[in-house]
């Protein structure tokens, strides 16, 4: 009796202080992971509250999730934790325009077996603009640690997809228990891409912009009409209970912004297009061809957020002897590549704000990238600005982020030196007022992506490949002989295993391609995807019709040689 | 130094080009042959060309300041080659999941950095007829083009106010594409029973929104809005031309009795192998052909075609154009329409009227283009032989009095978008498949027999 | 009244006997002792002849000449200064072996495998396919018919365009194929990874032409073993067969020179050679014959100016190639000529573009002593004209293959002359009815 009573008590002393582990601050926390404190002083550091705005010598001050103070003469707080900033630098948290940031790709949907191609339900089209992206949201996603590793606070995180996945919310990068904990704001913007039905209508871009059109057109009537009835419904019918029209009805009242996911000139004009034509308010989130854009983004008053993925550099024939054609061709290649960093400049001095958005984008390489964009015009400041304050205002949240100011959300980057240094590195970073520490290492690139590390991509890899047809899994397998990668994928079910050609392994982007056997015709797949860790995300398609659908990888436990780092 | 005067060179040109497709321009060509189509074959004649128009016609001409003249002595200018039927500069072709597809239109889809609009345009065509694919028995709009390459703007490359055209399919295309997907229609039955039941339940909707118009007010429910039957309603009214994919005699004598039935009235047949068996019917229906000019035996549909088609049908009253659904093709479409003189002897006019005035008549856009006469849009093409002949080479090619193509001064490399992660060396080596591109897009495969097998 | 009856018959039947045969069936080729007479004569070997005489006896061309006695059983056909050609020769293309292109019980070019050059194309061809009648009537009378697929897909052969067996249609020509591992580089691959993918690939097919020289040496052992495949590439190796070697990309052109010096096969020639121009001298200086086209192709590269594929052929023969022109097409071989009139336009002129349509195919084929040219001794392969064949305005009067006056119809002719003013036509008062 008294054995079970003590039990009980204990027991039920354990579950109080479970109930109350999620304010970590109040309560004992065995894993001894939890804060010492939750106010911070760093002192004596050279702080850029925002572009153009410097303090030498300075202090911030970040208590219970808000900056508290800043400048060169405040008090630090009794509670605080001081943190010598001599020599170091502060930026605002940087604020990312579209990603998938914190999302996991869910499962894709079978195909039913009796398919009507011509009208697919809405789900299996990926025509469910009604979802919110909130219900995608895993906490312990890598991606969100991957953008706070490099200086990213806020991500406006968008669902994945087909033509309409859903609401996009705009997140913070934390390290939370609980996806309610990483909301900003909620269901801020319709996401949108030209992305078909796998197998069925809309299957291409055709079908997609005559989709919208319809789509568009019926939540007008149905808005107007809806408003009617709900003043006085006696007599009338009752308006469309189509949730995906309903969702429909912010953006025809032009309450809610549809972000595109056109990076391509052709795929944003046509955006643009649809802009123009029904009249809603457009946001291209992560536009890579703008140079030539200028004039149709501003006539439309159009937002943008400029990519940040940028393409590799052209790497020229190191031969002596080369033909005046190689010359001229390789000339214009290179010009091509530069036109892509030119333009952030360029359209920055023709009077186009814009944020930068992640998507696509490796992130070991994204200050790469930004350096890059720098040095071909862009000024600090402008760059600076893209990464905070001019997101902020394009989301809609600079009132409480964007810069470093007293009252806004504590948000900030601790640098060993100047961001736009090449050599500098970020040592600590806060998001919503908590304090995440990064190992600074003098070389080499951190964990997670090794650009050239193929131990990570030899060996056993398990994959799950989401064909129109269903889901299948199968296994690849590479290997090198003397200089030459090569490997084999298995198909399933019993067929033969299909060799893996032209396999290529170049900065963490894996390709390669193989045949299957149909009816006497052999059909070529082609698989590209990026590698992160022991993770691979890449798309599969075939080209003779025109197909793709998503393929994932995770290698194989034993085989794994992960790079020990901390 | 050679290489950079060279980049800085092609950078000027290129630059120019992007400011030069939304103008018109003057120029005075001296001392031509001149074929006019519509009033004959004028020697040592000139023409004046003032704001994109053609401005007089006659000899000894002068030319006004500032425009340039073009010593035509020895050259042969001809109308601006018009394509009735193409899939160059357009990023898909077509919407091949659903077997009625009217509301998708290939304006959404133009790509001006197709590569194929220049060697077109090497090829004396000045406009083409963007077409949706031929999967679908009713598929989507087309879009009149003129070949204003140059521009990253595909409006630039809208010809202005050209009526709506639309696509439809029948025979082999739609009837296999409803086998692979197991859905309507697998027959040429089917396929009729689809066009009609398009059509019926059009004038159903056109009813609904008639009433729903009467009335006035917040307070009536509106019916579906449906940008397919919108576009139905409106074939069903003559405001858009109808275009159909067809080979067989009987397929094609079918759908001109669906036609009838439905008051339709302005149709043109593309392809149409078999046209020539049931061209009385045509000329009595009013209805044009729009044909290869010898191509036959890649389908069963097409086994028992002749390339005596054109003659055929010419003799017997039906507008007939010559097309090439082909990049290849297009570039000499002027020796396409000459095969009509090898087979049926058609004359000199009657050859080149099939890639000038007759197609313009197909598109609607006989009034702006297609012959040379005073007021027409300046869309001319220069040769340095009779455009009939085998050793007619293109010298330059004009739209709107503006020059896009000439012999002297083209650059190989034509490429406005260069993909900065591409080889040097990228080499594509055109197959037989690569001529149909009707079927782009739309070919079905079963994944499930796929991975399963 | 018996043998009044016999004397009538005797007496009907006398004019027909007396005037020759019974009345001539159009749709029948025939052959006879012929004098083709007041044509002017493009012999291509040896110059035009103004108004010439052409004297075909059992199907050879007996006499060519200005001024030929013309023997007194020759039937006497005078041409009126039409123009007479040699019958051309399409250097590439799956005539006879395919019928629909779409439907696959109807092709036979293609067989499973990589490495089957055991096929014979020849045996395979359908003497009786509609699309030689076609063919034929435009003055094509001869096609290198190949098959395809896979590395090595076959053997090919020449035939002549008229004849009710694949041996009557046989020409004297023969050569295996070879596709030429191609150069087909990855999305994302470099220059050094493409290389070395291409290396690989041409291992295996260096393994199979290994395996063949060694099978050369025992093939005539007794107890060598059965391997057709390897016979047939044995034949090759001991130089007995040709090699026709399909390679496009100015890369694999070079590395197929390189491999055929390696290996010292004499008896080759190149197919395709879309780049060839990009390295004419090298082909040049290998003197390594080529058959190129279709000349109505777009440029292999989208950087390429837009006339590359007209202007190549002229290019490559310029630089001193020998050069035969394909237009690698099945129904539409008929088209030739003009492959040939863009070549000319484009840089090739005419004399040397007729050239790679007749006698340079027949000589790249080891057949120029019996086809290719108008000259005595020659197989009576001709065809009259109203005019240059290149223009597609001059009319096909006749065609002569193996001296057999060929029927000028076609599947295609016999519906114009069905349907150029059908019966009936429109016939008005038969209303369309609806037939529900």
């Amino acid at each position: 009796m008294k054995l079970k009573r003590e039990f009980t008590f204990r027991l039920s002393l354990f579950l109080f202080f479970i109930a109350f582990s999620i304010n970590a601050l109040a309560q004992s926390d065995p894993t001894g992971t939890s804060a010492p404190t939750s106010t911070y002083a760093i002192t004596n550091a050279t702080i850029i509250q925002a572009p153009g705005k410097v303090i030498e010598s300075g202090t911030l001050v970040i208590k219970n999730g808000l900056i508290l103070s800043i400048g060169t003469n405040v008090s630090i707080p009794e509670d605080a934790q001081e943190i010598d900033g001599t020599d170091l630098y502060i930026y605002p948290g940087f604020i990312d325009g579209m990603s998938y940031a914190g999302a996991k790709r869910p499962e894709a949907m079978q195909r039913p077996s009796n398919l009507f191609t011509p009208d697919p339900p809405n789900d299996y089209a990926g025509i469910t603009p009604e979802r919110s992206v909130i219900d995608q949201i895993d906490v312990t996603e890598s991606s969100i640690e991957s953008l706070r590793k490099i200086g990213f606070t806020v991500s406006h995180t968008v669902p994945y997809g087909r033509m309409l996945p859903g609401s996009g919310s705009i997140i913070l990068l934390s390290d939370a228990n609980h996806t309610d904990h990483l909301i900003l704001r909620e269901n801020v913007s319709m996401y949108t891409q030209f992305s078909g039905a796998p197998g069925a209508y809309p299957g291409n871009t055709l079908g997609i912009m005559a989709k919208w059109r319809n789509l568009f057109t019926n939540a007008s009537y149905q808005r107007v009409y809806a408003q009617a009835y709900s003043k006085d419904p006696s007599g009338l019918s009752r308006p469309s209970q189509d949730r995906v029209i309903e969702a429909f009805y912010p953006v025809v009242a032009k309450e809610k912004t549809v972000f595109y996911n056109a990076n391509s000139l052709l795929e944003a004009q046509r955006a643009i297009r649809l802009k123009n034509e029904l009249n809603f308010n457009l946001t291209l989130g992560n536009l890579e061809e703008g140079w030539d854009l200028v004039d149709q983004i501003k006539e439309s008053n159009t937002n943008v957020f400029m990519s940040l993925n940028l393409p590799d550099k052209p790497k020229n024939s190191t031969e002596e002897d080369k033909s005046d054609e190689v010359v001229d061709l390789e000339m214009k290649r290179m010009d091509a590549f530069n036109r892509h960093l030119n333009q952030f400049g360029d359209m920055k001095s023709q009077g186009i704000t814009f944020g930068f958005s992640t998507m696509g984008a490796t992130s070991s390489k994204i200050k790469a990238n930004l350096l890059a964009i720098i040095e071909a015009g862009l000024s600090e400041n402008d760059a600076l600005s893209a990464l905070t304050i001019d997101a902020a205002k394009l989301l809609g949240i600079e009132s409480t982020t964007g810069t470093l100011d007293v009252g806004k959300i504590g948000n900030a980057i601790i640098s060993t030196g100047p961001y736009f240094e090449k050599d500098s590195k970020i040592k600590m970073v806060f998001v919503d007022g908590d304090k995440y520490d990064f190992e600074v290492k003098e070389n080499k690139s951190g964990e997670g992506v090794s650009a050239t590390d193929e131990a990570i991509l030899l060996g056993s890899w398990s994959y799950t490949s989401n064909t129109p047809q269903g889901v299948q899994n199968g296994k690849m397998i590479i290997e090198k002989n003397g200089d030459v990668l090569s490997g084999v994928i298995t198909n399933p079910n019993g067929n033969s295993d299909s060799e893996l050609n032209n396999l290529s392994f170049v900065n963490g982007s894996l390709s390669f391609d193989y045949a299957v056997e149909l009816g006497g015709q052999s059909i070529e797949i082609v698989i590209e995807g990026d590698i992160m860790g022991t993770d691979f995300d890449g798309e599969a398609s075939i080209s003779q019709f025109n197909a793709s659908w998503a393929i994932t990888a995770t290698k194989d436990a034993p085989e794994q040689k992960i790079k020990e780092t901390r | 130094m050679k290489k950079l005067t060279q980049s800085i060179l092609i950078l000027f040109f290129i630059a120019s080009w992007s400011t030069a497709n939304a103008q018109t321009g003057d120029v005075l060509i001296k001392n031509a042959t001149v074929i006019t189509i519509t009033d004959g074959t004028l020697e040592n004649t000139d023409i004046l060309v003032r704001d994109g128009k053609i401005n007089r016609i006659g000899t000894k001409l002068n030319a006004p300041n500032g425009v340039d003249e073009i010593d035509g002595t020895g050259k042969f200018v001809m109308p601006g080659i018009i394509d009735a039927h193409s899939h160059i500069a357009g990023s898909s072709i077509n919407e091949g999941t659903s077997q009625v597809t009217a509301e998708v239109s290939m304006e959404d889809v133009v790509n001006p950095l197709d590569v194929a609009i220049y060697r077109a345009l090497a090829g004396g065509v000045t406009s083409i007829h963007l077409m949706h694919g031929s999967a679908n028995v009713i598929g989507g709009r087309n879009e009149t083009l003129k070949l204003r390459y140059g521009s990253t703007n595909p409006d630039d490359l809208r010809f202005e106010d050209a009526p709506r055209t639309i696509k439809f399919a029948l025979g082999e295309n739609p009837t296999r594409g409803g086998r692979s997907r197991g859905i309507q229609p697998q027959s040429r039955m089917g396929v009729e029973a689809m066009l009609r039941n398009s059509f019926s339940e059009a004038l159903i909707y056109q009813k609904e929104w008639a009433a729903y118009n009467e009335k006035r007010g917040d307070r009536r429910t509106p019916p579906e809005y449906s940008l397919r039957m919108e576009t139905l309603v409106d074939i069903l009214e003559g405001e858009i031309l109808v275009h159909c994919h067809s080979y067989r005699a009987d397929e094609i004598y079918m759908l001109m009795k669906v036609f009838s039935d439905f008051g339709i009235e302005k149709l043109t047949f593309q392809h149409a192998n078999e046209a020539y068996k049931v061209a009385p019917e045509l000329a009595e229906f009013g209805a044009s052909a729009s044909i290869f000019s010898d191509w036959w035996a890649y389908k069963l549909e097409v086994y028992y075609s002749t390339a005596y088609n054109a003659a055929i049908l010419t003799k017997n009253g039906v507008n007939t154009s010559i097309n090439s659904d082909s990049g290849e093709l297009i570039r000499h479409l002027f020796h396409e329409a000459a095969k009509s003189q090898k087979y049926g002897q058609l004359s000199d006019n009657e050859a080149l009227a099939m890639i000038t005035m007759n197609p313009a008549k197909q598109l609607g856009i006989d009034n702006r283009v297609g012959s040379i006469e005073v007021g027409k849009d300046a869309d001319l093409a220069i040769f340095d032989n009779h455009p009939l002949s085998i050793y007619a080479v293109p010298l330059m090619t004009f739209i709107d009095g503006i020059k896009y193509f000439d012999k002297e001064t083209d650059v190989k490399d034509q490429r406005i978008y260069i993909n900065p992660e591409s080889s040097i060396e990228e080499v594509k080596i055109l197959t037989a498949e690569d001529h149909d591109r009707c079927m782009q897009d739309a070919d079905y495969v079963d994944f499930f027999t796929l991975f399963n097998n | 009244m018996k043998k009044v009856f016999i004397q009538l018959l005797i007496f009907c039947f006398i004019p027909l006997v007396v005037f020759g045969q019974l009345t001539e069936d159009p749709r029948k080729a025939r052959t006879a002792k012929f004098a083709l007479t007041n044509a002017k004569i493009y012999t291509v070997t040896n110059g035009v002849i103004e108004n010439g005489t052409i004297i075909i006896t059992n199907g050879i061309i007996e006499a060519v000449g200005a001024n030929i006695a013309i023997p007194s059983d020759a039937e006497v056909i005078n041409y009126n200064g039409r123009e007479i050609y040699p019958g051309m020769i399409d250097s590439g293309t799956q005539l006879g072996l395919s019928e629909i292109g779409s439907v696959a019980e109807a092709n036979d070019f293609r067989e499973f495998g990589d490495i089957t050059p055991h096929m014979q194309a020849l045996t395979a061809v359908n003497p009786n396919s509609e699309a030689i009648p076609v063919t034929r009537i435009s003055g094509v009378t001869t096609t290198l018919t190949f098959p395809r697929g896979g590395v090595l897909p076959g053997t090919a052969a020449t035939i002549n365009l008229f004849g009710y067996t694949p041996d009557q249609m046989f020409a004297g020509s023969k050569g295996v194929i070879m596709n030429f591992p191609s150069n087909r580089r990855g999305r994302r691959q470099t220059q050094e990874q493409a290389d070395k993918a291409r290396i690989k690939a041409l291992e295996d097919v260096n393994a199979a032409w290994d395996k063949a020289e060694i099978y050369a040496k025992v093939q005539g052992s007794p107890d060598a073993r059965y391997y057709p495949e390897m016979d047939a590439l044995a034949e090759v190796v001991n130089g007995e067969m040709m090699l026709y070697l399909e390679a496009n990309s100015a890369a694999d052109i070079l590395s197929a020179i390189e491999w055929i010096q390696d290996r010292g096969y004499e008896n080759v020639v190149f197919t395709g050679v879309a780049e060839g121009w990009r390295v004419a001298e090298q082909l040049a200086e290998a003197n390594i014959p080529v058959i190129a086209g279709p000349v109505l192709s777009t440029p292999t590269r989208d950087s390429d100016a837009y006339y590359t594929a007209y202007a190549n052929p002229g290019i490559m023969q310029n630089a001193g190639v020998k050069v035969a022109l394909r237009t690698g097409d099945t129904e539409n071989s008929r088209n030739l000529p003009y492959n040939a009139g863009f070549a000319a336009a484009y840089g090739m002129g005419r004399e040397e573009a007729l050239k790679a349509i007749t006698i340079n195919a027949a000589e790249i084929m080891g057949i120029g002593d019996q086809l290719g040219s108008i000259e005595v001794g020659k197989k009576a392969n001709l065809f009259v004209s109203t005019g240059d064949p290149f223009e597609t305005a001059t009319q096909i009067i006749d065609v002569y293959i193996d001296g057999y006056q060929i029927p000028m119809r076609s599947r295609q002719t016999d519906l114009y002359d069905e349907f150029l003013n059908r019966t009936p036509g429109l016939n008005k008062t038969k209303i369309i009815t609806d037939g529900q």
